[in-house]
């Protein structure tokens, strides 16, 4: 494979990996208003438990983690993704009950940098700030793939595995469980005075959204078969947020955009440009700058997105076109046929 | 259209209370917002509470619907002892409100804001969106049509795809009470439900609750228009410094000095409260 295939690979698999990622953020955040400012912790736990599921015992390995039970793909994985979810559940218990929005936010960024310093200090764990690494990967052996075959068909197996995740997650944002989300992210008191119990969507949200974040995560550790603390700076999270509010919260097209754009147009494309004589390395220091500065932009101009969340109208839900009302609509019998049975029964809940 | 009009022979002989509160006390920093009120609302009618400003009104709706809780007392709705619940549960045993100031859900469209509102929804589950996909689609097919209906009988059907963030004031007053009756309420909490509303729309809501009021349901509302006060209400509570400060008829309540001081001797041409 040429060099440039190989680059081309390497960007389509970032492609469809931070389709997954943005998905489940914008699941917790674009359709529940959670602000999960430690969304990459959660990506991270899911790379670090999907590689410790992966290696071998870590005798005579030269690193030092936790497991190590030399599970195939993609059990680990799996076992990632829920293991970033059982964390959510840990999480949400503690600081999602009590605490909202901007609290909730603090909370949560404070959480991401309290992961980051235990990942990259308490070695016994995932090896400290050198990380895991020589992760086997999958399908080398079974099907005699060499490091540049390999990269294409995890590319491809990245991408089957976002397809069916959009799939379920189309599926899910489409329901009434989607929104019901929607209309805690809209005004979580009136959703809790219309029988939603808040506490248990948001835990819903953020067992979905971490699940993503998990296997989003998994992919990583697997598709370069190392992981280290470099690899996810609290700041990542914010990458993840610019994809989503970049191409359109909300709406799983938009994610589609914003990956492309933000994450493999300006975050990873740069990489792979020749340096600038005299000065290497700027190109990939500079990416921050641009993305920053295009969030801003965004922000500022265009808050709904690329491709703004759309509308579902009645005729998409498959509802029937009638007339169109009067000013004043229906009263007398008409309300009485309409009234719940409990109600004309005297009044009783359902 | 149904006009607003006299309740006719219904009056405030002792019925079954729908709900019922005692020695509700709420205090913030000290300052007591409501200070022992207790009274109750009978079922099957339309009871007003009324009281000047900062009586504790909106407190009490807050608590009574659990967006609040209270420092002491208790409520019931029918024998259900209900104090301090969270408002989500409070809803299920079909007490159901609106806001002072119009709270819709903004991002969604009219016809969204009375589905999120129906009650028992399959599709909430997740595992039924994947494992009964044939019960969420038939139920909300269910839902939306009734949601149409009632769009159709507030008159808000040619609006049922804008974002209810688009409406208009009035319009976001019919939504909020269409949208509360879509959750098949036994009780309705309104509050303030015709401030700030043209006097056409104001007629056109009385008429809606003396509907719901024939559909069996109970309802408490906030108002401080008089003249609709009683029109429409069966039962009036008045509310000062937090405490119940009688109870009846309007027409009673006009020849209890107490009341006339603390309340309607503000009143112009027995219309709106200055």
């Amino acid at each position: 494979m040429s060099g440039t295939w190989y680059y081309v690979f390497t960007l389509v698999f970032f492609f469809f990996d931070y389709f997954i990622l943005a998905m489940g953020l914008n699941i917790q955040y674009g359709e529940t208003g959670i602000l999960n400012f430690a969304y990459i912790g959660f990506v991270a736990i899911g790379a670090y438990m999907t590689g410790v599921l992966s290696l071998p015992s870590s005798a005579g390995t030269g690193q030092y983690y936790i497991l190590g039970l030399s599970l195939p793909f993609p059990v680990n994985l799996l076992l990632g993704g829920l293991s970033a979810s059982a964390f959510a559940v840990l999480v949400a218990l503690i600081a999602l009950r009590r605490l909202r929005t901007d609290y909730l936010a603090m909370v949560l960024i404070s959480l991401s940098l309290v992961l980051y310093d235990i990942s990259n200090n308490y070695v016994p764990l995932f090896n400290g700030a050198d990380g895991l690494y020589n992760v086997p990967e999958p399908f080398a052996g079974a099907l005699h793939l060499n490091t540049n075959s390999f990269i294409p068909v995890f590319a491809g197996v990245t991408g089957a595995i976002a397809l069916l995740l959009w799939f379920v997650m189309s599926r899910v944002t489409r329901s009434p469980a989607g929104r019901t989300f929607r209309a805690i992210r809209d005004d979580d008191v009136v959703a809790a005075a219309l029988g939603k119990d808040v506490f248990r969507q948001q835990l819903k949200s953020m067992i979905i959204g971490s699940f993503y974040a998990g296997i989003g995560g998994g992919l990583l550790i697997q598709f370069s078969g190392s992981f280290n603390p470099t690899a996810w700076l609290p700041g990542e999270t914010f990458v993840v947020f610019a994809v989503i509010l970049v191409g359109g919260v909300g709406n799983n097209i938009g994610l589609i955009v914003g990956s492309l754009l933000v994450e493999t147009l300006l975050v990873h494309l740069p990489a792979f440009l020749p340096a600038i004589p005299g000065a290497p390395g700027l190109i990939e220091y500079f990416d921050a700058v641009v993305v920053g500065a295009l969030l801003m932009a965004m922000l500022w101009f265009r808050p709904q997105g690329i491709v703004p969340e759309r509308v579902r109208k009645a005729a998409r839900m498959g509802a029937r076109e009638r007339p169109a009302d009067g000013p004043g609509g229906l009263v007398g019998e008409d309300v009485a046929a309409l009234a719940p049975a409990g109600a004309r029964a005297g009044g009783r809940a359902r | 259209m149904t006009s607003v009009g006299p309740t006719g022979t219904t009056g405030t002989a002792p019925r079954e209370a729908a709900l019922r509160c005692e020695g509700i006390t709420k205090a913030f920093q000290g300052v007591h917002a409501v200070n022992g009120a207790g009274f109750a609302v009978p079922r099957g009618l339309v009871t007003a509470l009324i009281g000047p400003n900062g009586a504790g009104k909106t407190t009490l709706v807050n608590i009574l619907s659990g967006s609040m809780t209270c420092d002491r007392g208790q409520e019931l709705i029918g024998s259900t002892d209900v104090t301090n619940w969270p408002s989500h549960r409070i809803a299920r045993m079909g007490l159901m409100r609106t806001f002072q100031l119009s709270r819709e859900l903004g991002g969604l469209t009219v016809l969204e804001n009375l589905l999120v509102a129906a009650r028992d929804q399959a599709g909430e589950a997740l595992w039924n969106i994947f494992l009964r996909p044939g019960l969420v689609r038939r139920q909300e097919r269910d839902n939306i049509e009734r949601a149409l209906d009632l769009l159709e009988t507030y008159g808000l059907y040619r609006l049922r795809d804008s974002r209810a963030s688009d409406l208009s004031g009035g319009q976001k007053k019919l939504l909020e009470i269409s949208r509360a009756v879509m959750a098949s309420p036994s009780i309705l909490l309104l509050d303030e439900p015709m401030a700030g509303v043209n006097p056409a729309l104001i007629e056109r809501i009385g008429g809606y609750i003396l509907d719901l009021k024939r559909n069996g349901v109970t309802v408490l509302m906030i108002e401080h228009n008089l003249n609709v006060v009683e029109k429409i209400c069966d039962h009036v509570i008045v509310l000062a410094e937090g405490r119940t400060l009688a109870e009846g008829r309007l027409s009673d309540l006009r020849q209890n000095e107490q009341v006339v001081r603390a309340y309607l001797g503000e009143v112009i041409d027995a219309g709106t409260v200055r």
